[in-house]
């Protein structure tokens, strides 16, 4: 009894840290969030105390579904875009790189030390009129005048696609390397051809690492905001951005606290969904 | 054995192989191989890890293409033809069966492949189930099987499509030995029942013998011999052979003379005749092989003889393996049926017998 007692609280010794910092970091600011959503406001913008539905009310409003629907078309779109380039990435890695998969690997990690706002400014310089892209295309001929990429949709989604590729790759390719080579063998050696033997062997089986990409790169692309500002010149508001402005523009934070709540609520939905997902792929082994 | 090896009008060539080669990168898997293998038998490529024996096995397949030479599968040149278009199906030694899909889904892949009905692919895989005797685990996932049972379905998804040819990849390698000696026989009477050409590939040696109609003795990348179970093991073709073949007695001797059909040597301090003109020439150092089970200690058989002191007795049941340490300090085994004689007694001194015609001679 009492050395359970002991390695109990050894236990919880350990984890005391991790727990402490979660809850410190984590844990409290979303309480502090959650509360300030039912909040009220005076007309300067301070929160004052106080419980309302009226936070919530407001976000049916047309304006704030037509955010919604921004924010979820633009990450349905990076999500398509990264799993389709994604997928062939990490299947090449993992099956066909052979002695150079690790650097690969490290490739697509690099950028991640450098500071996500330079990474797309970057982008910003790149697409530019006076940019490397359009002084390429007019050099070589493919067209005349430098054209305007910035602030469209396309330079969107192509700083999105850039910024979650690897959250696509890395989760694909964990799915991939531990699948037996010899089960496409099999499925070559019983007659199925190389696309088939995709359709029917290796794909069902990376489908978990597809499943943990869509995730990846969808929860966190709901909540972004400084690349369609940067690349996209804003045009079109998304969740992340209208926080970002309730918050400090329009002084509005329970408003915009009601928004962040909402936000979670669809990651959470995205979670959920990839679970029971998750769970209807593993019952199928 | 098949009788039919002796016929002369020998049964087709299903598999050939005319001088392949397989290099990977610096290595030589198998160097200029021809093989010829014929329809209906039981073709054991035998030899240790890294003869080529598996690599040969995987030409014939398709996963690797021969670097040099052709394939031949029921008369068409398949050198550049991928796997999935050959007239070929495996069992892998890991089985490789699909974990995502059923036993029954499994054993009908090579059917759906083909677009055959459904009411007709599940018919047959359900007909290849019960041929293996797994018809009433359909519904199960490879996971919930055990090594033997995902072996049987293995087998079934292999024969399903009628293949004519069966490659097995060191297929019961996984199995304990029991379930092993049960699966042999299965798979040889399947084999004579539904008449598909097996070729198989093993470095169990006693597995090779017992199964096979022939065998090729591989090493190094090249065969060794090609010879029925009963020729490799009673005319190995070299020391090599008969030493991976079974057990056998290596003892140093020395030519003396050749006297027309039999060889004069001399060996475990005495004078011994040897049958058959082994070429070798007077004075010649060379090594003389017998099996321990043709050693006799009854001397009514044999006008050779040498003495030899019992230095250790193995009880193996059925067996007796006794070990004599001869005059001129060679070790010789000797294997006796346990008739329920005396054993006997370490240290005692006795006379064994050696038939000239078991006794075969190998270049040192």
């Amino acid at each position: 009894m009492r050395r359970e007692r002991r390695e109990q609280l050894q236990t919880g010794l350990m984890l005391a840290p991790s727990v402490l910092l979660l809850a410190l970091f984590i844990l409290l600011p979303l309480c502090v969030v959650f509360a300030y959503s039912f909040a009220l406001r005076d007309p300067y913008g301070a929160v004052l105390p106080g419980f309302t539905l009226d936070n919530y009310r407001e976000l049916v409003q047309g304006v704030y579904l037509r955010v919604l629907m921004n924010s979820f078309s633009l990450a349905a779109w990076t999500t398509g875009l990264c799993l389709l380039i994604g997928y062939p990435v990490a299947y090449f890695i993992a099956f066909k790189a052979g002695r150079a998969a690790p650097a690969l690997l490290l490739l697509l990690l690099i950028p991640f030390w450098i500071n996500f706002l330079i990474r797309i400014s970057a982008w910003v310089v790149l697409l530019g009129r006076g940019g490397l892209i359009n002084k390429a295309l007019v050099f070589s001929g493919v067209i005349d005048e430098p054209i305007g990429m910035l602030g469209t949709v396309g330079a969107t989604l192509v700083g999105m696609v850039y910024a979650f590729l690897p959250m696509a790759v890395f989760p694909i390719y964990a799915a991939l390397t531990p699948i037996d080579r010899r089960l496409m063998e099999a499925g070559a050696d019983l007659g199925a051809g190389p696309a088939e033997t995709f359709a029917r062997v290796t794909l069902p089986l990376s489908l978990p690492g597809v499943l943990a990409a869509a995730l990846f790169v969808f929860v966190p692309s709901m909540g972004v905001f400084a690349i369609p500002v940067l690349l996209g010149g804003g045009k079109d508001i998304i969740l992340g951005n209208l926080i970002v402005q309730l918050f400090l523009e329009f002084r509005n934070i329970p408003v915009g606290a009601a928004v962040s709540i909402l936000l979670l609520g669809f990651s959470g939905l995205g979670i959920l969904l990839y679970m029971r997902a998750l769970r209807r792929v593993e019952a199928m082994k | 054995m098949s009788p039919s090896l002796e016929e002369p009008s020998r049964p087709k060539a299903v598999v050939e192989l005319k001088g392949v080669e397989k290099r990977f990168a610096a290595f030589t898997a198998l160097r200029r191989m021809d093989l010829t293998i014929r329809e209906g038998e039981f073709f054991t490529l035998l030899g240790p890890s890294g003869c080529g024996k598996t690599t040969t096995l995987r030409l014939i397949a398709g996963f690797d293409l021969p670097s040099e030479g052709q394939i031949l599968i029921a008369g068409q040149d398949v050198s550049n033809i991928p796997a999935h278009l050959r007239p070929v199906h495996t069992v892998f030694q890991n089985y490789a069966l699909f974990p995502h899909m059923t036993v029954l889904d499994n054993v009908a892949f090579p059917l759906t492949v083909r677009r055959i009905g459904r009411a007709e692919r599940l018919e047959r895989a359900r007909a290849a189930l019960d041929l293996v005797q797994m018809g009433s685990f359909a519904a199960r996932k490879p996971s919930q099987l055990s090594g033997g049972q995902q072996q049987r379905v293995a087998l079934a998804r292999a024969l399903v499509n009628e293949p004519r040819v069966l490659l097995l990849d060191e297929p019961l390698g996984a199995l304990d030995l029991k379930l092993r000696k049960e699966m042999q026989a299965e798979l040889k009477a399947m084999q004579r029942r539904l008449g598909i050409t097996f070729v198989f590939v093993t470095h169990d040696q006693e597995e090779a013998l017992s199964m096979s109609d022939r065998i090729a003795l591989m090493k190094s990348g090249e065969i060794v011999q090609l010879d029925t179970p009963t020729g490799l093991y009673d005319r190995p073709a070299n020391a090599y052979v008969a030493d991976f073949i079974g057990e056998t007695n290596m003892i140093p001797a020395r030519v003396i003379s050749q006297e027309g059909d039999v060889t004069l040597v001399e060996a475990m301090g005495t004078r011994l005749r040897v049958s058959g003109n082994h070429g070798h020439v007077a004075g010649a150092e060379v090594q003389m092989a017998i099996r321990p089970e043709r050693v006799s200690d009854d001397m009514r058989e044999t006008e050779n003889s040498a003495e030899g002191v019992l230095a250790d007795v193995e009880f193996i049941g059925t067996d007796l393996r006794m070990v004599y340490r001869m005059t001129d300090g060679s070790r010789v085994v000797m294997r006796q049926q346990n008739s329920g004689r005396a054993v006997p007694q370490l240290g005692e001194t006795r006379r064994l017998g050696f038939r000239q015609q078991d006794l075969r001679l190998f270049g040192r």
